[in-house]
């Protein structure tokens, strides 16, 4: 017993400390990231081997990936930031983190509004934020707009996460942006008011809850039903074909956008890299296996979406500039406070 | 005249032991210190709207939470290592080990695992639907679900620190109320709760301190606590000084409490262990009836803390095992152990150091400040990397600028890592040796120095053996929770480390509880080897002296 013990001890050292690597002059390139996404780690495999480029990740929370390069200053070793919303890339092109990059295939394959105006960040996925409707209890004809869920009707008919999610920050913000801080601050009173529970869980619970009759409708992120509707459980699966998806706003400002983007370290010492690592995720190829496995939205229009994405239609998006999520989501976090969203 | 005499005094009292001491305790304190002094750059300017609208339910919630789980750790906790030590009764010796398996289960796993079982069509509703009824769902997820996952997945840190007591604890005292015919459960009530009061409160501390500083857990049960209002003011406002400021206050009520607790304790001796001839242990055997209650008592937080989630982890595993399993997580396994078992290592040594070098220091005032090191535990992980990088990044760039290096050699290392680390769990080693070492009577020692011993040869011949169990306790608890240990991994570790805990979140974080149901079992199995192991060098200790 003892012996195998110590035999464990010895190999498990062994690998332990085989972590410094090797001196040898190879092509680097440091990612941080936010995004877990088991995609991400297939195309960055795809990237090493392609470029012969070696990627050392660096993934934890994109507020903690910013503290970091902070206090790294100039010896930052990141090249490159990606994020899973684009009020963090505007926060960190605030803070003096990131510079700009001038690239025609990036203007040709990425929406204005969807990259910086100064060039120092670009989107590259698309998320909207829907509602989804119980298919026994509500008929899509009543749903209109994110607007008309605080009406009397909904009373205690609306599931949502809490407001610490970056999401529901990024659609108040876009309400902050489109109909004015106190039109904003009244709507999350008013749906606070209509909320089926105090928030809790994340999207994905939200989805069950309506197959639970827990409330009729939630607000939730495209690609979490996509994730439901493939899931490996069968309650989950059932909880995902109990709703229908519909897509707010179509008549008036468009559906609720958000990206996960990226952006070039303003002290990357591997630059050319950087920019080499963006092409090749905005091209075709990368687009392609974001949409597969992960039901986002490409940004290539030479893209189709997944077949669960296509089934649901397209639908008019919100063409807000990004970059006033991340310059109103204090004061969407300060009213959520207010009226109580947990 | 009284400053000279104070003077004269210090220069007395002042040994070889106070420096080394002053020296540890900088290395650990300076992670914390720096935290406490970027206080002086004032909160945030969202620091008054937090007083005005959030700040009063933190607390509120996070003193509830507190009290819950206080109760629940501390029932399941004493009774439970009372029982297993005093009493004889089926399956005693594996139940003994099987109590401290709720410990590996990351608070935040499960918390995913309740809600899966209590959820909508969940194990739970599965049961009651045999029974006939449909659909029938309980809503787990609120602050009281909260605080019996917390609790159920911590209270082995009770068990651990009174067990090692019931153990070690001389049974004359025992003995000589049973004479007096005194029944059992009365004399545990007299005796052995008060003579146990700072081994069961040095378990509670650290769970207290792992419940104000849960993040996962509370933040998917909604309930906002003062540690999710530090992550809020810093990921929400995008204000880290806020986040730092929050922390801060949360660690001056943290060293209060333990302020509080040394100075209410300090006219009563714990000592007891007068020679290790007294410690011989015999059980209790109670009727057959009574035998049964007693295994089933321990039964119960092993099956609701350990059992019932590992088999909503392990029906999660069969549905996503062919998708999720590769070869890379025998790699991040031993990687994990490997990491885990250093630090451990390193850890306890540390805390012994940091426990001696007090002792033998003659000065009060450092004894005192000696307790700063301890104080990681009740910062949250993110926080405390903070406080890691600010040095170290600083102490890279001035390498640097004196030409010695070209590029940052300390972050994102290992030493980085472990240093960080070992701040951050100094608290889990030094509570069980501590009131281990409390037990030690003073005259030992002293009589081993008056026959001309030194300080190390008295320890490795007196007081080491004394807290043998001490140390192994030590070890497993630190052990366990460095494999568990998440936010902090993230932000330290080296490209090319990768840990169990990190390969759980991903999923986790990615809302696919399921998927990250297959590292969150190698933790469990991995924590599991020392576990066993160790428990029963512990056991053949105690039986042996």
């Amino acid at each position: 017993m003892k012996n195998y013990f110590y035999a464990v001890i010895m190999v498990a050292f062994v690998f332990g400390c085989k972590s410094e690597p090797k001196e040898e002059k190879v092509e680097e390139l440091t990612v941080y990231t936010h995004r877990h996404y088991e995609s991400d780690q297939a195309l960055f495999k795809l990237f090493e081997k392609q470029n012969d480029i070696k990627l050392n990740v660096v993934n934890a929370s994109a507020d903690e990936l910013i503290q970091k390069m902070k206090l790294e200053g100039k010896q930052s070793p990141a090249d490159v930031l990606i994020t899973v919303d684009a009020g963090r890339l505007y926060r960190a092109k605030s803070e003096g983190l990131l510079q700009p990059i001038s690239n025609k295939l990036i203007d040709s394959i990425v929406p204005a509004n969807l990259r910086d105006t100064d060039k120092q960040w670009v989107g590259l996925t698309k998320r909207a934020r829907v509602i989804a409707y119980s298919k026994d209890r509500v008929d899509p004809k009543d749903l209109s707009t994110y607007e008309d869920l605080t009406s009397e009707k909904w009373k205690n008919k609306i599931l949502v996460r809490s407001s610490s999610n970056i999401y529901n920050q990024s659609l108040l913000a876009s309400l902050i942006s489109n109909r004015g801080n106190d039109f904003a601050e009244n709507w999350a009173n008013g749906l606070v008011e209509n909320m089926a529970r105090t928030p809790k869980g994340n999207d994905r619970d939200q989805v069950k809850a309506v197959a639970n009759n827990e409330g009729d409708l939630a607000i939730v992120n495209t690609y979490y039903i996509g994730k439901l509707l493939n899931s490996e459980d069968e309650s989950e699966l059932e909880a995902g074909n109990s709703v229908g998806i519909f897509f707010p706003n179509q008549d008036t400002s468009g559906t609720h956008v958000n990206v996960s983007g990226i952006g070039v370290a303003k002290y990357a010492p591997h630059k050319e890299n950087a920019i080499k690592f963006i092409e090749f995720l905005l091209q075709e190829e990368a687009q392609k296996i974001f949409a597969g496995s992960n039901y986002e939205y490409p940004i290539n229009k030479n893209v189709e979406p997944a077949k669960i994405l296509k089934d649901w239609g397209s639908f008019k998006e919100d063409t807000l500039q990004l970059n006033e999520l991340g310059e109103n989501n204090k004061e969407a976090v300060i009213i959520f406070d207010k009226v109580g969203w947990k | 005249m009284k400053i000279t005499d104070r003077f004269y005094k210090f220069k007395r009292d002042l040994n070889k032991w106070s420096l080394f001491l002053v020296l540890i305790v900088a290395a650990v304190a300076i992670p914390i210190l720096t935290v406490i002094f970027k206080l002086f750059d004032g909160p945030g300017e969202s620091w008054t709207h937090i007083v005005n609208y959030v700040l009063l339910d933190y607390l509120v919630n996070s003193f509830v939470l507190s009290l819950l789980c206080s109760v629940f750790v501390i029932v399941f906790g004493v009774t439970t290592a009372w029982l297993v030590s005093r009493f004889e009764f089926p399956f005693r010796k594996q139940l003994e080990w099987l109590l401290i398996l709720p410990l590996s289960v990351p608070a935040y796993i499960m918390a995913y695992s309740y809600a899966g079982i209590f959820g909508y069509s969940g194990l739970f509703s599965d049961a009651v639907g045999l029974l006939g009824i449909e659909n029938f769902s309980i809503d787990f997820m609120n602050i009281y679900g909260l605080s019996f996952v917390l609790s159920i997945s911590l209270f082995p840190y009770v068990y651990v620190s009174s067990r090692t007591f019931f153990l070690a604890q001389a049974t004359n005292l025992l003995e000589a109320s049973r004479m007096l015919g005194i029944t059992e459960f009365k004399s545990f009530f007299k005796l052995i709760l008060p003579l146990a009061r700072p081994a069961i409160i040095a378990g509670l501390v650290l769970v207290l301190m792992e419940v104000l500083n849960d993040y996962g857990a509370a933040s998917y049960y909604g309930v906002s606590t003062f540690t999710t209002g530090i992550f809020r003011s810093w990921f929400s406002l995008g204000e880290p000084e806020t986040a730092i400021y929050l922390s801060a206050i949360l660690l001056v009520l943290v060293f209060g409490l333990i302020i509080f607790e040394k100075w209410q304790r300090r006219h009563i001796k714990f000592t007891s262990a007068k020679s290790s001839k007294q410690q011989h242990n015999s059980r209790i055997k109670p009727t057959k009836r009574k035998q049964l209650v007693f295994s089933l008592i321990c039964l119960l937080p092993v099956f609701i803390g350990f059992f019932l989630p590992v088999t909503q982890l392990l029906f999660w595993v069969s549905q996503t095992f062919t998708k999720v399993w590769s070869t890379d997580f025998i790699g991040i396994t031993l990687q994990s152990f490997g990491i885990a078992f250093l630090t451990s290592l390193m850890t306890v040594l540390i805390a012994l150091l940091l426990l001696f070098f007090s002792k033998w220091n003659k000065i009060g005032f450092l004894k005192t400040t000696s307790k700063l090191g301890v104080m990681g535990y009740a910062i949250p992980g993110t926080i405390i990397a903070i406080g890691v990088l600010i040095p170290s990044i600083y102490l890279d760039k001035w390498l640097i600028e004196q030409g010695i290096t070209s590029k940052l050699i300390l972050n994102a290392t290992l030493i980085a890592l472990v240093y960080a680390y070992v701040v951050r769990f100094l608290a889990v080693a030094y509570q069980p040796l501590e009131s281990s070492s409390l037990k030690i009577d003073r005259s030992l020692s002293d009589s081993s120095k008056v026959l001309g011993k030194g300080n190390f040869k008295t320890f490795f011949k007196i007081e080491f053996p004394l807290i043998r169990a001490g140390l192994l306790s030590a070890f497993i608890l630190v052990f366990i929770d460095i494999l568990k240990e998440l936010p902090l991994t993230l932000i330290m570790k080296p490209y090319n480390v990768n840990t169990l805990a990190v390969k759980a979140f991903e999923y986790a974080s990615d809302e696919m509880v399921r998927s990250a149901a297959l590292p969150s079992l190698l933790i469990i199995l991995t924590a599991l080897i020392p576990a066993i192991f160790l428990n029963k060098l512990l056991l053949k200790n105690a039986n042996n002296s």
